[in-house]
């Protein structure tokens, strides 16, 4: 394969690539340099990647191996040299961020969002943005404006979505830590169809400041690895109170702590009603049971509990999140950044052109859905039901959780589908049905793989359900089940002297993209740049490049200390 | 068009307001960080959160939250303490996010009220129109001793924040008709916002006036805005409809803008009362409609007619908690609450026996408020004799000038408190007359001097000395035998006659009381 000559250091895990510097065996110079030749050599198969940065790689391995050198490695953070990139809804200064969309093609982030900070201040390596659908919209990356990622195991199907080109990363083994943001499952089924751990944690441990909104009650961002202990540490990293987010929490807990404990003496919960859920597949169902049988021999109780409102979780979700959408996207308007449609001489017709264009179908509809969803009349009917039935729900787990420790599930009913199989929306939609009242109740819920599937031979993930600000009880599960199945595989073809063959992608790199800006010192404080020039490459040519009405404003970022100085809740 | 007054003979005005104040006297925005500053250079005060930029989320202010709840109670409401904000949808470039940040059906401010005291001219529009005696209610009206007083109901004040600027450039006069370019100025974006909302009690533009007046100066005392109306920090809108007398059914209304002054909302107010009269007079009818006070033409003009209610499609804000305020952290808030004007007359009614009409005017402002007090604190002993005196020279003299000079700093000007209460008790003493005493005030402002300089340098000392007046006195007397005899004959309205000849002979100087008595025992 092409990358054999590098060692694929993304293959490797945090704990691996963290002994190996210390030893000496490698530097981080090498790592980001042989983890970037490994993107462009075999993204092509992929296309999980949509920009690297190299300098900023560059820049970060330097000062790793300058405090290796030093002496100073255990002061580097918990990431240290650990090749990572982010979803491209999640803004890094002078990247572009497009949430794959044609709207945002030529937006340049003028400021980093606190997860991707977290996760760069940890110590990882910073390869690049990774594909998605548009604004998270989708769960198989077919809405991606610029062309749908592939999954490692098998490329002519999805690699799952939203968050299907961080799944496909980790799984191809292209990065060893990845983030992705979750909304209804869009980091738990991408995690199941590539065979990796995906966590989505309770919805407030890690900050949302900087990560482009969907459903501001809904998202919340989390880690994919290939063990356990790795999304732990990267959970460490990224979580935690952020001044920037009002909703986030404080942790204050070591995700990595318990891991090895063991379940003996955990009780562990099957809901029957999802067990019997009509469309899930025998062979995702026959996982799910062996994974309880193996907890069960592990010291685990499994015991059975109701949800009785999860059925109407869909129903609630396709109400709320649209709505929400609806009110996010409202910005993408063509006035500040953002596509502009050309030649218009009134507001109404640049807005309505410019959206219409801007935007891809999936993204039309839910903005339509939530705006017919809230207009006056039938907010009454859907969005103040709904949200009485996320009392419910919410209720439910807490209920449940009274009786367990976590709750097994799976995570999609079926495995990876092949590109244009599943057309009709709604049918899309059903991909998250038991992952979508995680998100409604606030949750933690993670995708463990559990091997592959007896039917089709592709991956299959259980869900692991952790009442709210305990996911370390998931983790601690998930550890557990892992001594069953091993630490998760790279995709077989992507292994070294995997039988995929070179598959060269020519991927822009935020550097030319955006020429003439040091990147690197865009990330220290002293760095940060008043204007940032605006124009890219385009990712593909028909998208609409020289837009007149590129951003004119002096957009700064914004003073940390002068909103952290504000207390969000008034009476606290 | 008739006038006001007749018109409200015929028909009831039923007006509400809606007064914005921008949180002028915070050190940043609602939001985010980004300072809070008036006309700095355009965009210098924005940051992801303000210009809406993707991934950026808000973070209120603490001190935005303790400024609504100091106005709520300062203005009689009650704290809701689980209120939450929601996001207004519409679409338009100087509101970046394209929906306002807001609050639902529950604000942090409910259901308060202030009452107004009317008096004066003004205060006959009600009055006359409802036949109004001493203790009789007319809806919220109960008449006093010198006018009445109206109950206004305040149905909320809520949080929200205010939007960029836009400048159209290319047009005529900044209009957007005919501007090639539209530029906008997000500093003002994020801008704390509170707005007060009335309910419709107010019955005459001096009530909402008055109810304006009242407000700025609590918000001024509670220090959470710097109100100017010229710079926009203070904003009003009016509605306003029509009803015969007896009448209990609402008419249509209409909404009122661009009213960014007390003259302009009481003259705004009082041409669309009679604009309606004459329409619904004529047979005509009133539309639902948006219209603005052209101060120029003293005309209001539409903006634009209201067919159906706008749909904002209003929703909680996902990215901001509810609130759950604690009775605890209320009473802080409350405790930081200072003496308020309605407070402050009661105690200058009490403590220095003004009246209640005295006490009212004094506090109108904070700077004659101020002042009074200080004035008091330097008359020491004589405070309870003075107060009278001094109060008369701060509504009547102090305020005129104050009114007739726009640009004049009571606090900064020539007529310091010291001033103030020499020149009081050089009346008092008899030093001069009260007639001479406006003439030092006025020389004292133009000149800077003390009244005591004055009055010496005009030679205006007031003479009170018997033996030198009765020299005068007999010779006015000697002079006018046949007056003399008249007044002895019966007609003793002629003592104003001798006054004033004595008076001419000593330049005004004679002290009146002194020569009165003289003349009156002589004469007698």
């Amino acid at each position: 394969m092409a990358a054999a000559t590098e060692r694929a250091f993304a293959c490797m895990g945090v704990r691996d690539v963290r002994s190996g510097l210390a030893a000496g065996a490698f530097s981080a110079r090498e790592i980001a340099e042989a983890s970037l030749a490994r993107v462009r050599a075999l993204d092509g198969a992929t296309h999980a990647f949509l920009e690297t940065t190299e300098q900023l790689a560059l820049a970060q391995a330097a000062k790793i191996d300058a405090a290796v050198a030093a002496g100073t490695l255990d002061a580097c953070g918990p990431l240290a040299g650990v090749p990572v990139a982010f979803k491209d809804n999640m803004n890094l200064t002078g990247t572009h961020t497009t949430c794959s969309s044609q709207m945002l093609a030529n937006y340049v982030s003028p400021y980093t969002a606190t997860c991707v900070a977290r996760t760069i201040d940890a110590g990882g390596i910073p390869l690049g943005k990774l594909n998605m659908d548009e604004f998270a919209f989708g769960s198989s990356t077919e809405t991606s404006a610029f062309g749908p990622s592939r999954n490692p195991w098998d490329l002519s199907r999805v690699p799952g979505g939203s968050s299907g080109g961080s799944a496909s990363a980790v799984g191809a083994g292209l990065a060893t830590i990845a983030l992705g943001s979750d909304t209804g499952g869009s980091i738990r089924q991408p995690g199941s169809f590539c065979g990796v751990v995906a966590v989505k944690p309770s919805y407030g441990v890690v900050s949302r400041f900087g990560v482009v909104a969907f459903g501001s009650s809904l998202d919340q961002v989390g880690p994919f690895a290939r063990s356990v202990e790795d999304a732990a540490f990267a959970l460490n990293a990224i979580a935690g109170r952020d001044a920037l987010d009002c909703t986030s929490q404080a942790v204050g807990i070591d995700f990595a702590a318990n891991l090895a404990e063991g379940v003996r003496g955990m009780r562990i919960g099957i809901v029957p009603a999802f067990m019997e859920a009509r469309g899930l597949t025998a062979e995702v169902k026959a996982k799910v049971e062996e994974a309880a049988d193996h907890l069960r021999a592990l010291g685990a109780d499994i015991v059975e509990v109701e949800l009785p409102n999860a059925q109407a979780a869909m129903s609630a979700y396709y109400v709320l999140g649209p709505c929400e959408a609806f009110s996010n996207l409202a910005r993408f308007d063509s006035v500040r950044y953002g596509y502009c449609d050309p030649g218009h001489a009134d507001l109404g017709s640049q807005y309505e052109a410019s959206r219409a264009k801007g935007f891809g179908p999936e993204t039309r509809r839910r903005i339509m859905l939530g705006s017919y969803l809230l207009s006056a009349g039938v907010y009454d009917t859907y969005y103040y039901p709904a949200q009485q039935v996320r009392t419910l729900i919410t209720q439910d787990y807490e209920r449940a959780f009274q009786r367990v420790d976590c709750i097994l599930a799976p995570v999609s009913p079926r495995t990876a589908f092949r590109f244009g199989e599943v057309s009709d929306p709604t049918d899309m939609y059903l991909s998250d049905m038991f992952t979508i009242s995680i998100n409604i109740a606030g949750n933690g819920g993670m995708s463990l793989p559990a091997g592959l599937g007896a039917d089709t031979g592709l991956p299959v993930g259980v869900q692991l359900v952790s009442p709210q600000f305990k996911d370390e009880n998931m983790l601690r599960v998930a550890a557990a089940l892992e001594t069953a199945y091993g630490p998760a595989p790279v995709a077989p073809a992507f292994r070294e002297g995997g039988t995929l063959e070179a598959s060269p992608a020519n991927i822009p790199d935020a550097a030319d993209a955006v020429p003439g800006v040091d990147l690197p010192g865009l990330l220290s404080a002293e760095g940060a740049p008043s204007e940032v020039p605006a124009k890219r490459v385009p990712h593909e040519p028909d998208s609409p490049a020289g837009c007149p009405c590129e951003p004119g404003l002096s957009e700064r970022p914004g003073s940390a200390e002068g909103v952290a100085a504000q207390v969000e809740r008034a009476g606290e | 068009m008739r006038k006001l007054e007749e018109v409200l003979q015929d028909w009831e005005a039923v007006i509400g307001l809606e007064v914005h104040a921008e949180l002028t006297t915070l050190e940043t925005k609602m939001f985010c960080g980004c300072k809070l500053e008036f006309g700095a250079a355009p965009n210098t005060h924005t940051c992801p959160v303000c210009l809406g930029l993707p991934g950026a989320l808000p973070v209120p202010n603490k001190a935005a939250i303790e400024s609504i709840v100091l106005a709520g109670l300062a203005t009689n409401c009650d704290i809701e303490k689980h209120s939450m904000f929601y996001r207004k949808n519409y679409m338009y470039p100087d509101m970046s996010k394209n929906f306002q940040t807001t609050q639902g059906p529950v604000a942090f401010c409910m259901r308060g009220h202030l009452d107004l005291d009317v008096d004066g001219p003004a205060a006959k529009e009600r009055i006359t129109a409802a036949g109004l005696a001493e203790g009789d209610c007319d809806g919220n009206a109960t008449r006093t001793a010198d006018g009445y007083t109206a109950h206004v109901g305040i149905t909320r004040i809520h949080m929200e924040e205010d939007a960029g600027k836009m400048v159209h450039v290319g047009g005529s006069e900044g209009r957007i008709a005919g501007a090639t370019h539209s530029l906008v100025d997000y500093n003002r974006c994020g801008t704390p916002l509170i707005e007060l909302v009335t309910e419709p009690d107010l019955r005459t533009p001096e009530e909402a006036r008055l109810f304006m007046q009242k407000l700025r100066q609590i918000y001024l005392a509670i220090g959470i805005s710097d109100c100017s109306m010229e710079e926009g920090s203070l904003r009003c809108d009016g509605n306003v409809s029509l009803r015969r007398r007896g009448d209990s059914k609402l008419g249509v209304k209409t909404e009122l803008k661009n009213m960014n002054s007390f003259k302009n909302l009481h003259d705004g107010l009082a041409y669309e009362i009679c604009r309606q009269a004459e329409v619904l007079e004529e047979g005509g009818q009133i539309y639902q409609e948006t219209r603005h006070w052209d101060p120029t033409s003293k005309r209001t003009i539409v903006m634009r007619v209201k067919e159906t209610a706008d749909d904002y499609r209003l929703f909680p804000e996902p990215d901001l908690a509810p609130y759950d305020l604690t009775d605890e952290w209320i009473d802080q808030v409350r405790a930081k609450l200072p003496e308020l004007p309605d407070q402050k007359a009661a105690r200058f009614a009490r403590d220095f026996g003004l009246s209640a009409y005295d006490a009212r005017h004094l506090v109108e402002s904070r700077a004659t408020a101020r002042f009074f007090e200080a004035c008091m604190e330097l008359a020491g002993e004589d405070a309870g004799a003075l107060a009278k005196p001094v109060a008369n020279l701060v509504i009547n003299d102090v305020t005129a000038h104050l009114n007739a000079h726009a640009d004049f700093d009571l606090e900064d000007s020539p007529l310091t408190p010291a001033r103030a209460v020499a020149l009081v008790r050089l009346v008092a003493e008899d030093a001069i007359s009260s007639k001479q005493g406006k003439e030092v005030f006025a020389a004292v402002l133009e000149e800077g001097k003390d009244p005591a300089d004055v009055v010496k340098e005009r030679g205006m000392e007031q003479v009170s000395d018997a033996g030198a007046i009765e020299a005068v006195v007999d010779a006015v007397l000697a002079a006018n035998p046949d007056k003399v005899a008249q007044y002895q004959g019966g007609k003793t309205g002629l003592i104003g006659f001798f006054v004033g000849q004595c008076m001419k002979e000593m330049r005004g100087q004679g002290n009146p009381k002194v020569i009165n008595e003289l003349l009156v025992k002589k004469l007698g």
